[in-house]
């Protein structure tokens, strides 16, 4: 225990989706992630909160789980923190177990393992306004008396029965009520014998180890344990639940026979995209227009407060283009994040994972791989952690090497500065952004395909997914989420990309050269030699040594491309245009624009391809567990990458385009 | 006469695969490689499921529970009509 002042530490565990970090966030006021989806929580997390009697609880949430069984890896943390087979995690004092009230049945099997381990326990009866609008009459006096423990009826979206749940939370704890089934007298000696086993082996939790130990020594073992735990969970929600007398045809029906229709499904599917695609260009116009106002009355303010000369430079046409150039994206960035978590909060990622499982099975993965897919989208390295999701290993290895190839955020600003220059009008924009994702996303399952019968044989994927019922989004939760994400992007503005931008703004303006033809100046500059060094690698691929020296950049991070290519043209001796009236006023030494449609189509097939972030590489070594992976895998994209500009240029060129 | 009865029960249970669209089942039995996790997830002896729509992956509902699975998991699902 690293702070003194904590009473007790508390464990929070549930079924997947029954509302954990919610609940989690409620109690201890932090902004954890919460997803309607299986799989939102990944890894531990903690906070604290003092109950009504003034004590301070350290409440760790634990990743959702179906059983103490664990069928993947982050089921295997929640399973291990309770056991003590946790490095470096102590076992909890108590266990909040959180029960989603529409579904107690289902919920009451993880209860049941938990009061076996033999911890005192406290349950949460979570949704339970959802509960009583289904017509679900619930009695927690009945459920207290059956399991021994008490009954919390509770909504950690509403706050209700949060006070109540903290009384419940009393210290000092009350005694565990133990094991409430009894086997065979055979089956009961083995459990005492392997308990006493794990005692002399100073386990942390002996009577969970042993019983452990027991249902793990063969299939007839587990198999009876789970069926005498689902004949008392029978019997006791004979007692403590009343269902409705007919089952209506709820509004999560209704909306699945369309949404999950073979064909319907798929219209729906692919319209829903595609607006939030043009959704991303159209309303984002406004407020982009904004920045970039407010952008160029700050450059000319700071312009004619400070005399010209090498300062004003490096505040005009280093940092304020530079940073300027990223934060421009803010708005839509902000959206694409408010459209991926309003999707997440109603319910309908799981439809998308089940509508995809055909298409993923074809490519040799489950629908269990399109969410971290999906994930990818937003940024790779969540989308790498949640693969922990999959059980199957070389599917979720498979999964996390063409992960990256799911065009992430960073790669918007590059889509958005170039895609203008191709195509005119939001839709036409739109559509283009569209098929850019499509791309990625295509590229990504043909790969798996391809790397899979290579990672070694393995059993068939099998799907097996909890459709959550459809609800309204919670507002608080998305807005929070958008915010931090906003907020994410602006302090990289600020931190990462603003010190990157004084770098390049360094090496674009020195050393000087007496000339005042802004070429020759920009030609003898670092960033001119460097571009020398790079044009005879990048001129196959139809770009400049400007636009070789911004992809060097974003190496460092994938914005930068746009800083760069900002402070290098902001040097040149065309103000008071926009950025991208520069780039396709600019032209080649023989006269010819530079910026051709072919040429953008090469920059963005390149930046689709190219894995030019170092996180991803650091998280993808630690999740396969090795370099091999990671390095390689930075490696292929990287030479993919170069490949795959280059065949579109050439292709384009013999093809008559320019 | 408990012999005709058991009989009878084997007779009429079905593989959850094989079932009807839109009926209400009890699992008899679940048997096969992955019937831990059918079991852990609520697919367990005694529990009521109904069948909402057929296919590669087939839609159940379980206590409630709206659960798509595989038509290789659903063939380890035994069902009597309920």
């Amino acid at each position: 225990m690293s702070d003194s002042s904590i009473e007790a530490r508390i464990a929070l565990v549930g079924n997947p989706n029954a509302g954990k970090t919610t609940l989690f966030n409620t109690l201890t006021g932090q902004n954890q992630k919460v997803g309607n989806y299986a799989g939102a929580t990944v890894s531990r997390k903690s906070g604290t909160f003092f109950t009504p009697h003034g004590y301070k609880f350290e409440l760790i949430d634990l990743p959702g789980s179906y059983s103490l069984d664990p069928n993947s890896p982050d089921e295997k943390i929640t399973r291990d923190v309770l056991i003590g087979d946790q490095e470096g995690e102590e076992t909890p004092d108590l266990v909040l177990c959180v029960l989603d009230a529409t579904h107690l049945e289902r919920h009451l099997y993880l209860l049941l393992q938990v009061i076996d381990l033999g911890y005192p326990v406290v349950a949460a009866l979570n949704k339970i306004d959802s509960a009583e609008a289904q017509g679900l009459r619930l009695d927690p006096t009945a459920l207290s008396e059956d399991f021994g423990i008490p009954f919390v009826p509770i909504s950690a979206l509403t706050e209700r029965g949060i006070t109540q749940l903290k009384h419940a939370l009393r210290h000092p704890f009350p005694a565990p009520p133990g094991r409430l089934w009894k086997g065979p007298a055979e089956l009961e000696e083995s459990i005492e014998k392997s308990t006493k086993l794990a005692e002399t082996k100073c386990e942390k939790n002996p009577a969970a180890a042993g019983l452990m130990t027991v249902a793990d020594q063969g299939p007839e073992a587990k198999e009876f344990i789970q069926k005498t735990r689902f004949q008392f969970i029978h019997r006791a929600v004979e007692a403590g639940l009343q269902r409705p007398d007919e089952e209506s045809l709820a509004l999560t029906d209704r909306i699945d026979t369309h949404a999950l229709h073979p064909v319907k499904g798929w219209l729906i599917f692919t319209a829903l995209m595609i607006t939030v695609f043009w959704s991303i260009f159209k309303f984002a116009e406004v407020p982009m227009g904004w920045i970039e106002q407010g952008q160029e009355a700050l450059q000319e303010w700071v312009g004619s407060l400070i005399g010209e000369g090498d300062f004003q430079s490096l505040l005009v046409d280093g940092i304020i283009a530079g940073v300027g150039g990223v934060i421009i994206f803010l708005p839509q960035i902000v959206l694409l994040f408010f459209f991926i978590s309003l999707l997440e909060g109603s319910g309908y990622m799981a439809r998308a994972a089940y509508l995809m499982d055909g298409v993923m099975n074809k490519v040799s993965l489950s629908g269990k791989s399109f969410l971290p897919l999906l994930s990818g989208y937003a940024c790779a390295i969540p989308g790498i952690m949640a693969t922990r999701t999959i059980p199957n290993a070389k599917e979720r290895l498979a999964t996390i090497l063409i992960l990256p190839w799911t065009s992430c955020t960073a790669r918007l600003p590059v889509y958005t500065l170039i895609i203008p220059l191709i195509f005119v009008g939001a839709l036409n924009q739109g559509l283009a952004l569209f098929g850019i994702y499509a791309l990625g996303t295509v590229t990504a399952l043909v790969a798996a395909k391809v790397l899979k019968p290579r990672l070694g044989k393995t059993e068939a994927p099998q799907f097996l997914l909890e459709l959550p019922p459809y609800q309204k989004p919670q507002w608080s939760h998305v807005l929070r989420q958008v915010g931090e994400r906003a907020f994410a992007f602006i302090k990289k503005a600020g931190t990462v990309i603003l010190g990157l931008s004084i770098i390049l703004w360094f090496l674009e303006t020195y050393p000087k050269s007496d000339s005042d033809d802004p070429v020759v100046r920009q030609s003898e500059s670092f960033n001119g030699q460097i571009g020398e060094i790079m044009e005879p690698v990048v001129s196959p691929l139809g770009w400049d040594a400007r636009m070789g020296t911004a992809m060097m950049a974003s190496f460092a991070a994938r914005e930068v491309f746009r800083s760069s290519l900002a402070i290098s043209y902001a040097t040149d001796e065309e103000d008071g245009e926009e950025m991208r009236d520069k780039l396709s006023a600019s032209k080649r030494s023989d006269g010819s624009a530079l910026y051709t449609p072919l040429v953008g189509i090469s920059i963005i097939v390149f930046f689709v391809y190219a894995l030019q972030c170092l996180p991803t590489t650091v998280v993808v070594r630690r999740e396969t567990g090795s370099w091999k992976w990671a390095i390689g895998q930075l490696a292929g994209m990287t030479i993919f990458a170069y490949l795959a500009a280059l065949l579109v240029y050439q292709v384009g060129k013999l093809l008559g385009y320019s | 006469m408990a012999t005709f009865a058991t009989e009878l029960e084997r007779d009429s249970a079905l593989t959850l695969s094989q079932a009807a669209i839109g009926c209400e089942f009890q699992i008899r039995q679940v048997e096969g490689p992955a019937c831990t996790q059918l079991r852990d997830i609520g697919f367990c002896e005694q529990m009521r499921v109904k069948k909402l729509t057929n296919g590669r992956n087939m839609l159940c509902s379980v206590c409630g529970t709206r659960l798509a699975l595989s038509k290789d998991l659903a063939d380890q699902i035994q069902v009597v009509p309920a």
